[in-house]
């Protein structure tokens, strides 16, 4: 077995913008982007096939638009900054679709989890999923890219565009009121 | 600030039940890479870094200041004093007097300077033939 080639970031970003290398580096790019931001996805979506569609469209998304990265921001921040937008896109659509009002919480894509192929999950795992899924859309996605990534504020301000101590504070909010609702179960 | 998130983390861990299909990954990468559309890319020059900008600045100035720190431990082992570039040229120029000031304290006569201007107006003549 052919041993996998380093991954040299400013390397591969470079070679992102030479029109006859570009092709092959974003093939790198996804090889060494794909597990982390579908996992951030799946945990915005819950299924793993609206999963795997968001992240197709994630990367068709920065591949045709691979020309504005003038490597200003890190790459990671922009994959994840694209991956994040088509998450809350897609939970919209999907409110829309099986007619949820758009200011209610997003439990109905936990409600099937059971029944679910990919799910191997026991009673506690569906329980913190549905505490999750009741948070507001900003502290379910700070709760996420924390507890599960432990991904540091600074990355994560960068990728929000939001204050570090509001970040903190959110992520406060979010541990309570899980919290909260996971006693209220029990 | 610590937001302690022990309880959640105790009581349910991190692993949220999720799983994949066997091969899952492999099989996204290869597919991905294969659905890319062509695009149009235009070749640029990727913006430095401020780090990528500022280095060689960085290097010259430390080049500098290790330079200034070699003559500074020299200087102090070697005894000499602090003698600053002010105090030297002060030194240097202690010394030198002008002829001003020679006149001024009456140590050169009228009559030597006349004398000075016959020696060197003989000396500059030229020599007698022998015709």
């Amino acid at each position: 077995m052919a041993a996998r080639e380093k991954y040299d970031e400013a390397q591969v970003v470079e070679q992102l913008h030479d029109p006859k290398l570009c092709k092959a580096a974003f093939g790198k790019v996804i090889e060494h982007y794909s597990s982390q931001l579908y996992w951030q996805i799946r945990r915005m979506v819950i299924d793993h096939d609206d999963a795997n569609d968001v992240l197709q469209n994630t990367f068709l998304k920065a591949w045709t638009s691979i020309d504005n990265f003038r490597g200003d921001a890190k790459l990671s921040t922009w994959l994840y900054k694209i991956a994040i937008n088509e998450s809350i896109t897609f939970v919209n659509k999907k409110k829309v679709m099986n007619q949820v009002s758009i200011d209610d919480d997003e439990s109905f894509l936990v409600n099937q989890l059971e029944s679910d192929e990919w799910f191997d999950g026991d009673e506690a795992q569906i329980n913190l999923q549905k505490a999750i899924a009741k948070l507001p859309e900003k502290q379910r996605l700070v709760f996420n890219l924390r507890y599960y990534d432990e991904m540091k504020y600074d990355e994560m301000s960068e990728i929000l565009g939001t204050s570090e101590g509001a970040l903190k504070a959110s992520y406060h909010h979010a541990v309570k009121k899980i919290e909260q609702f996971l006693d209220e179960i029990e | 600030m610590k937001i302690d998130d022990s309880t959640i983390r105790n009581k349910y861990g991190k692993d949220p039940g999720f799983k994949v299909p066997e091969n899952y990954f492999e099989d996204f990468n290869k597919n991905m890479v294969a659905m890319l559309p062509d695009v149009e890319i235009t070749p640029v020059d990727v913006k430095p870094t401020m780090w990528q900008r500022v280095r060689p600045l960085v290097y010259l100035a430390a080049m500098f200041a290790g330079v200034w720190c070699m003559m500074s431990v020299f200087n102090y082992f070697n005894g000499s004093s602090n003698l600053g570039v002010s105090v030297v040229a002060e030194r240097m120029t202690e010394d030198n007097k002008n002829v001003e000031d020679f006149l001024m304290s009456g140590s050169v006569s009228d009559y030597d300077i006349l004398n000075y201007e016959d020696s060197v107006a003989m000396s500059n003549e030229e020599p007698l033939s022998n015709e």
